[in-house]
């Protein structure tokens, strides 16, 4: 066999057995698509109450955004909940396989185990890109259907920003393996970039030194380059910059985490981690 | 170069014990200087009780685990060093039935597994088709495996670690759980795979099963390989005592152990089957088995131990352990 189907065999085995797994277990898929719904309204609900009839009109003020504050803040809690699906879903993932008792069988297959993450990877992907379209593209086209060209480029935006994602999630698949205790650190993880990365606001509101660590978060990017394209195709122009620096973390933030993760491989080969429940 | 070469094999782990802050380390030996090689066209088994090391054995061998020292070799690949050629030469089959997806189908998880191992999809669709049948799933096979009995699913289990007609083949505990005839066809396959030239290292409980598939078999108690040998020969080892085998209710251990002062008798071990009648066997290896008989009557009888029937048997693989160690295999 030539050595790209020795790659891409088994990872589309990978994904075609990913995706019959959410198929067949859709309860979660449901949850999440209204999550950000939940999440967006409960802050429409909070300001409103806290700024009267004013708030949408000093929401602008503040954010000096002109997005409907819907469509603003269901960026941030899209994205939000999309990047919770990656990072936590790839260290679940190997966590349930863990528990069942199938996680050591994908280990004695001769493939590498970076084809293993990627392929759980890019089912979720697949996945969070749908829900994505479900619930930001919904959302803009009907309330403000006049940025319709600016939404594809914000899931180009999206699909960018993901990848370094998986390194994030690589980290997460690796304590997973290590520690077991997969929702412990994910769940912190996802509040706190929750915070950092302006999911329900603009990161400028932030002391300095927070900021510092913020822009060392993709979500942080995504978020402000989706809504500066929504806002106007033209605002993206000013964000290429970030673009490349997204890029350039689409490229380290893996080749990390993978390291990371093989570190924690190879200990667990030592310790037998890889069947202790 | 033998398919499967174990030299001076140990593994050590480190647990943690104690209440949280208060933890302390110790270190287990699992596996202490094991060394053996697996020949091309022979079955070798593995015998121990629980414990002994037969699971870390295989988990070292199929890359799950690290050695702590030695080396392994796997058709010639290190098995630390070229993991993944070793990997793609092995066929493994671990304990139990949660070795597969339970929300695909039998077909499908034999489909994934067989895209992991880079099998051509045509040839793997072929030889699903041919395995199913072989094992009596092919009807079931769209049926999710979470709808399978036990049976089932060590069976397909099975079959998944042959799958891609690995030279070298891992089986641990193949037949446990199994109804006698699917534990009787799965020894069928293991010994066709035999004469078709695979290397076979099985691990067992059932001291039958290493008896009729082993052509060597590896005696193995605290991490240690204490006999190693052809199974006759094991046996043979052992027919100097006849053995003796006492079926009884009302065990009592320390009744038992006064049989020890019988001159004659060189091993004694009891097994209790129904705990609530303390029912079981006493088996007993004694130089002049008959003769000493009716002494052993006396003392067991007069202890209130309830005797129902009594033999002279043939040696078996247990008698060996017992011979070796002092203790049944069930201990």
């Amino acid at each position: 066999m030539t050595s790209i189907s020795n790659t891409f065999d088994p990872l589309r085995a990978i994904f075609r057995k990913q995706l019959r797994h959410l198929i067949r277990y859709p309860g979660e898929m449901v949850f999440v698509f209204i999550i950000p719904y939940l999440l967006t309204s409960l802050v429409i609900a909070m300001g409103t109450s806290v700024a009267g009839p004013q708030a949408f009109a000093n929401f602008a003020a503040q954010t000096g955004s002109n997005l409907n504050p819907f469509v603003f803040l269901i960026i941030g809690a899209g994205v939000w909940m999309v990047s919770w699906v990656v990072m936590e879903g790839i260290g679940t993932l190997l966590r349930e396989e863990q528990m069942k008792g199938t996680l050591e069988q994908n280990f004695l297959a001769p493939i590498n185990r970076f084809l293993l993450l990627v392929g759980t990877a890019l089912s979720q992907i697949v996945i969070t890109s749908l829900l994505f379209a479900g619930v930001v593209g919904v959302s803009v086209l009907v309330l403000a259907p006049q940025a319709a060209l600016g939404l594809l480029v914000s899931y180009g935006i999206l699909m960018i920003g993901l990848i370094p994602l998986f390194g994030i999630g690589f980290v997460f698949a690796a304590l997973v393996v290590r520690f077991k205790e997969p929702y412990a650190f994910t769940q912190a993880a996802n509040i706190l970039f929750g915070v950092l990365t302006g999911t329900f606001y603009n990161v400028t509101f932030l002391p300095v030194w927070v900021r510092t660590i913020s822009a060392a978060i993709p979500q942080t990017i995504v978020i402000q380059d989706m809504r500066l394209s929504i806002y106007s195709i033209n605002g993206i122009v000013g964000g290429f910059g970030s673009i490349l620096v997204l890029l350039a973390m689409a490229i380290v933030y893996p080749t990390l985490g993978y390291y990371f993760f093989k570190q924690f491989e190879r200990r667990a080969k030592i310790t037998g981690d890889l069947s202790k429940f | 170069m033998d398919p499967i070469e174990v030299h001076s094999l140990s593994k050590n782990f480190t647990v943690k014990e104690g209440a949280a802050f208060r933890k302390t380390s110790k270190t287990i030996t699992a596996l202490e200087d094991v060394s053996f090689s697996v020949k091309k066209g022979e079955i070798f088994g593995l015998l121990g009780p629980n414990g002994a090391g037969k699971t870390t054995t295989i988990k070292t061998i199929c890359t799950l685990l690290q050695p702590t020292s030695g080396e392994v070799r796997v058709n010639g690949h290190d098995v630390v060093k070229e993991s993944q050629q070793a990997r793609q030469d092995l066929g493994v089959m671990l304990t139990g039935d949660r070795t597969l997806y339970w929300k695909l189908s039998g077909r499908e998880n034999l489909e994934y597994f067989a895209a992991l191992y880079h099998m051509n999809r045509a040839q793997a669709t072929k030889r699903i088709q041919d395995l199913l049948k072989l094992v009596g799933l092919d009807e079931r096979q769209d049926t999710l495996v979470e709808n399978y009995s036990t049976g089932m699913r060590i069976r397909l289990s099975f079959i998944k670690s042959i799958l891609h007609e690995p030279p070298v083949i891992l089986l641990d505990e193949p037949t446990m759980s199994l109804d006698p005839q699917s534990a009787r066809l799965i020894r069928e396959i293991i010994q066709n795979m035999r004469r078709q030239g695979h290397a076979i290292l099985l691990t067992t409980h059932y001291m039958e099963e290493a008896d009729q598939l082993s052509d060597r078999v590896a005696v193995i108690d605290h991490g240690k390989i204490i006999a190693m040998a052809p199974p006759s020969e094991l046996k043979r080892s052992v027919m100097k005592s006849e053995v003796i085998e006492i079926e009884a209710q009302n065990i009592d251990p320390q009744i038992v152990e006064k049989l020890r002062g019988i001159p004659s008798v060189n091993e004694v071990v009891s097994t209790i089957q129904d705990p609530s009648s303390l029912g079981g066997m006493v088996k007993v290896h004694s130089n002049d088995g008959k003769n000493t008989i009716p002494e052993m009557l006396g003392i067991l009888v007069k202890g209130g131990v309830e005797v129902s029937n009594v033999k002279i048997a043939t040696p078996t693989l247990e008698d060996v352990f017992i011979s070796l160690t002092g203790r049944a295999l069930r201990d």
